[in-house]
């Protein structure tokens, strides 16, 4: 046993620089998790490995950056490592922090929020702030699913859109800001598009503040936009106006 | 790019906490670490602004590396976005106790650029390629003009034996696994391996020291 640890301690320099193969490496990994001096041995070594990355620094190709950068911000991101036992106890600012930093796009992010935080102020009896507690639930999870995106759109008449969409839940949270309050005989209506189609997604409550209560859409299967047309109070079943915003979805 | 040389030796948080510094001859990481770090934990929330300054600082030394393996600028160009966008997309995943920021991302780079040479196609492609973009292995230095850690490299690769720094130098600029190392310098696999971690810690301490 100890002549077979003595040699998978020597992979440490290999496994350093990447040398091993895939089922050594992983063997090599196995044998890192319960031997701390090897830990500290690669930690230094890849240290090292990366002061030789240094050494043969290069200047990019022009346009590299601004392709990086646009695919980064349509890129959701991982969330942190599950909490440890220790941090769980903390309750809910771990389950904030959590799924925060899954939102690629920081502005959006704190209108989503803000707008969460909405509906709930805005609710007066219990079965209200159930219904709006069931919602949030289905929000929050829409916002932590690992394939979470966001979109933005402008409106024609003023103000903007955003949308956040998880095509594993097949459900999007649409907020809106800016759009101008309607008469009480009319109403934003939300639909989902495809070529030909219009499907109904629901109601915008009037804006509160200049923000729209975020609405949670379901069945985001084949569509590929969202729009958001004005209607007579109750909606209808297929758009009778121009949409005064149309977004397109994101891959 | 130019490699941030930076001051020769920052404070570290644990000395600035007055916990006394790793061992002396520990190398401390290159560049900027702390700026690094603090970076990454930005990029981790979403900041783009943040992500964009450490595309400055780290896109450099991502694609020389990447580029210093695959040879070929259009698959380096390509490996490189990956790799950034990696970067992005696990900066929650950084861990500062197991290494500094620039070992992290780096780390992906080697790895995804050692995957990439050695995939299939690549493997067909490798030895033509190598005809076509030669690069000699003493050039270490050369892609970069007049830096400091560049100089410190090169003389401290000159320091091993003649087996470290080759094994060295195929395994990591070459992306060769160990037992190809052990092929193309005709010496046993055994040897391979003790002289690749003998000649890193070597380095380590030649670099730690130089810092």
């Amino acid at each position: 046993m100890r002549l077979f640890s003595r040699r998978v301690h020597e992979l440490s320099g290999a496994y350093a620089l990447d040398a091993l193969d895939p089922d050594e490496r992983e063997r090599f990994e196995r044998h890192l998790r319960r031997c701390p001096s090897c830990a500290e041995d690669v930690q230094r070594m890849t240290s090292t490995a990366t002061a030789l990355a240094m050494a043969v620094a290069a200047e990019p190709p022009p346009g590299l950056k601004q392709r990086v950068l646009v695919a980064a911000a349509a890129t959701p991101q991982l969330p942190p490592l599950q909490p440890t036992a220790a941090k769980r106890r903390q309750g809910r600012r771990v389950i904030r922090s959590a799924w925060f930093p899954r939102l690629a796009l920081g502005v959006a992010a704190v209108g989503v929020a803000a707008a969460v935080v909405l509906a709930v102020v805005t609710v007066s009896t219990q079965d209200r702030l159930d219904t709006v507690q069931a919602q949030n639930r289905a929000i929050a999870a829409v916002l932590a699913a690992p394939d979470a995106q966001i979109a933005t759109a402008k409106s024609s008449t003023g103000g903007n859109a955003t949308v956040v969409l998880s095509y594993a839940q097949q459900k999007m949270i649409f907020t809106s800001s800016g759009l101008p309050r309607l008469p009480n005989a009319k109403v934003y209506e939300l639909w989902l598009l495809s070529t030909g189609s219009a499907v109904p997604a629901g109601l915008l409550p009037q804006p509160t503040d200049g923000k729209t209560a975020p609405v949670l859409a379901s069945g985001l299967t084949s569509a590929d936009k969202v729009g958001v047309t004005v209607e007579p109070a109750g909606g209808t079943s297929s758009p009778t106006t121009t949409p005064i915003l149309v977004m397109t979805l994101p891959d | 790019m130019t490699i941030p040389t930076g001051p020769q030796h920052r404070i570290s948080r644990a000395e600035a906490r007055g916990v006394p510094a790793p061992r002396p001859d520990r190398s401390p990481p290159p560049g900027d670490d702390t700026d690094l770090e603090r970076l990454l934990s930005l990029v981790a929330r979403g900041d783009q602004d943040a992500f964009e300054t450490l595309y400055d600082k780290l896109s450099g030394p991502a694609y020389g590396l990447v580029r210093k393996v695959l040879r070929d600028p259009a698959q380096s160009e390509e490996v490189t976005q990956e790799v950034m966008l990696e970067v992005w997309r696990a900066a929650s995943r950084f861990d500062p106790a197991r290494g500094s920021a620039s070992a992290w991302a780096l780390t992906i780079a080697h790895r995804r650029a050692v995957d990439r040479v050695r995939s299939e196609t690549a493997a067909a492609e490798r030895e033509q390629r190598s005809a076509q973009f030669p690069v000699a292995v003493d050039d270490v230095a050369e892609t970069v003009e007049a830096s400091m850690d560049a100089e410190q490299v090169r003389r401290c690769l000159d320091g091993l034996t003649e087996i470290q720094r080759e094994a060295i130098t195929l395994a990591y600029y070459g992306g060769y696994t160990y037992p190809q190392v052990a092929t193309k310098l005709e010496v046993a696999l055994g040897t391979v391996k003790t002289r690749i971690r003998d000649g890193l810690m070597r380095l380590g301490n030649c670099l730690g020291r130089s810092w």
